[in-house]
């Protein structure tokens, strides 16, 4: 596991490092309007009613920005908690944690595309 | 007139392989002064109350990279530590994350190890001054204080180990090359001089990867002479992501 | 109180002559105030990736059709929608402080064509970028533009 991990790591830095960054800076307009303004009426709901939302979401551009928002925060978190996972004693099972996490990240992203593509 | 001395005291782990199943603490009581660094109190306590004390220490001025401890918790060298930073009791124990040979002596063998591993001297293509083209009328090498600056920093490590006792990774994961090893094999990459970069990024790849680093930047914090490994760790893992993109696209000749 | 490391931590590559004690990590290090931030930089893993998964559901949803869609926007009223939105922000704010702000400063290449800049500069300059796309996502999502 471990050796599969190593041939990958740069990869998966490049990852969590976009995550960490591009990630970041388009989770907090995100989080700040979607999970936030609107739900408790600081902005009219009719902003992201579905014509809208649909408009924005399905041209290239915003597909691609949605594919970002959805599988840059998972490698970022499924590299950090492989960290947390060491950092707590596990550096026996890091083959083993990593696999299982960057899977995760990896099925949810396939997933992801599935769904920007559909839209 | 006699001054009143101030007490104190100080803990010492104890390990004698030949006695003790394990390491434990000892206690001592002893009279120290204001000016005295943590050095001064351990030195106090092997001339005067109990000699069997073992413990590394050399220059006295931090830059040896001999005395390096784990003073209540955090990795110091106890010659540049003053001990008024400490009240009444002062915990000194042998560095973390290292096997323990006697008292506050630890292996630093494994170190060693990792620190051969990264090739830390100028590598060239080719071996003999007369092959070499960038030499000049002297037949050395011109460099100058520009690209001095870009490894100078990295040039700084005593090798006192502090950042291998802080660094949580080291104490997880044993293959991980480690700050001040990673620090220097960075700082030949970046040495004008040199032209091992693929070799060594080639090594920051492999067991031990540098990737495994999670810039915890614990080893900057500890480190005495602001080497700042963390940084050299980080940059060492961008090159090495470049070297292996170029390696994806370009194939590479020998090496 | 004193832990033990993982027990090959620093191994030599051959045994000495004496028997060593195996490495240790004080007591006091996990509650020590730079690891408990450092952890809990690792910890918004957790948050990060379950903010990602919600984004997978509402993205679904909006490709589901108008239905779903308006039920899943509804759904974000929840309490607990909003105290994970609220969670998440502060995570970002704190992982964006710390990645932008000292880690990105000190990974700049040097001896490369690019000039390394002063750790203020740089911080400034990811921090300007953060605010003005922030500032340009939000206003696109709330329909002010």
């Amino acid at each position: 596991m471990k050796h599969l991990l190593l041939k990958l790591e740069p990869v998966i830095w490049l990852l969590f490092g976009a995550g960490l960054s591009v990630g970041t800076m388009l989770l907090t307009g995100f989080v700040l309007v979607v999970g936030l303004a609107i739900p408790m009426g600081l902005v009219p709901s009719e902003a992201l009613d579905y014509e809208r939302a649909h408009a924005l979401a399905s041209n290239g551009f915003g597909r691609l920005v949605l594919l970002g928002l959805i599988a840059l925060p998972l490698w970022k978190g499924a590299h950090h908690v492989r960290s947390l996972s060491v950092d707590f004693n596990g550096g026996d099972r890091d083959g083993v944690v990593g696999v299982l996490l960057y899977t995760a990240a990896a099925l949810c992203s396939l997933i992801a595309i599935v769904a920007v593509v559909r839209l | 007139m006699a001054e009143s001395k101030k007490m104190m005291r100080v803990e010492i782990t104890r390990f004698d392989p030949d006695r003790d199943e394990v390491p434990k603490t000892q206690e001592y009581e002893i009279p120290v002064q204001d000016d005295w660094k943590v050095l001064d109190a351990i030195n106090y306590i092997k001339d005067e109350v109990d000699p069997s004390i073992s413990h590394r220490w050399s220059c006295r001025m931090a830059v040896c990279g001999s005395c390096g401890m784990m003073l209540n918790g955090e990795p110091k060298l106890t010659c540049k530590t003053p001990l008024s930073d400490y009240d009444e009791t002062i915990k000194i124990e042998p560095l973390a994350n290292f096997p323990i040979v006697r008292d506050l002596v630890v292996d630093m063998d494994g170190f060693m190890d990792k620190f051969r591993k990264v090739k830390p001297w100028i590598v060239r293509a080719k071996a003999r001054a007369e092959d070499m083209e960038d030499l000049n009328e002297k037949g050395t090498f011109s460099q100058s204080p520009d690209q001095l600056a870009t490894f100078k920093q990295f040039s700084m490590c005593i090798n006192c180990l502090l950042c291998y006792a802080a660094c949580p990774v080291i104490a997880n994961e044993p293959e991980f090359i480690g700050p001040a090893a990673i620090a220097l094999g960075h700082r030949y990459n970046l040495d004008s001089r040199d032209e091992g970069q693929a070799e060594r990024n080639a090594i920051f790849r492999g067991e031990g990867t540098v990737f495994s680093c999670s810039f915890a930047n614990e080893c900057s914090e500890v480190c005495p002479k602001n080497v700042d490994p963390a940084a050299a760790v980080n940059q060492a893992k961008l090159a090495a992501v470049v070297d292996w993109a170029k390696g994806l696209v370009l194939p590479r000749e020998g090496a | 109180m004193t832990r033990a490391a993982h027990p090959e931590a620093m191994a030599p590559p051959k045994k000495g002559p004496t028997r060593t004690a195996p490495p240790q990590i004080p007591g006091s290090w996990w509650g020590a105030p730079r690891i408990r931030t450092y952890l809990l930089f690792g910890a918004t893993g957790v948050v990060y990736f379950l903010a990602g998964t919600v984004v997978l559901h509402l993205v679904w949803a909006l490709g589901k059709g108008p239905d779903a869609w308006a039920k899943v926007m509804d759904d974000l009223s929840h309490p607990l929608y909003l105290a994970f939105h609220a969670l998440t922000l502060i995570s970002v704010l704190f992982v964006g402080i710390r990645a932008f702000g000292t880690m990105m400063p000190k990974m700049q290449p040097r001896g490369g064509p690019l000039p390394v800049l002063a750790p203020g500069l740089v911080r400034g300059l990811i921090y300007s970028a953060w605010a003005a796309l922030t500032l340009v996502f939000s206003l696109i999502l709330a329909g002010k533009i």
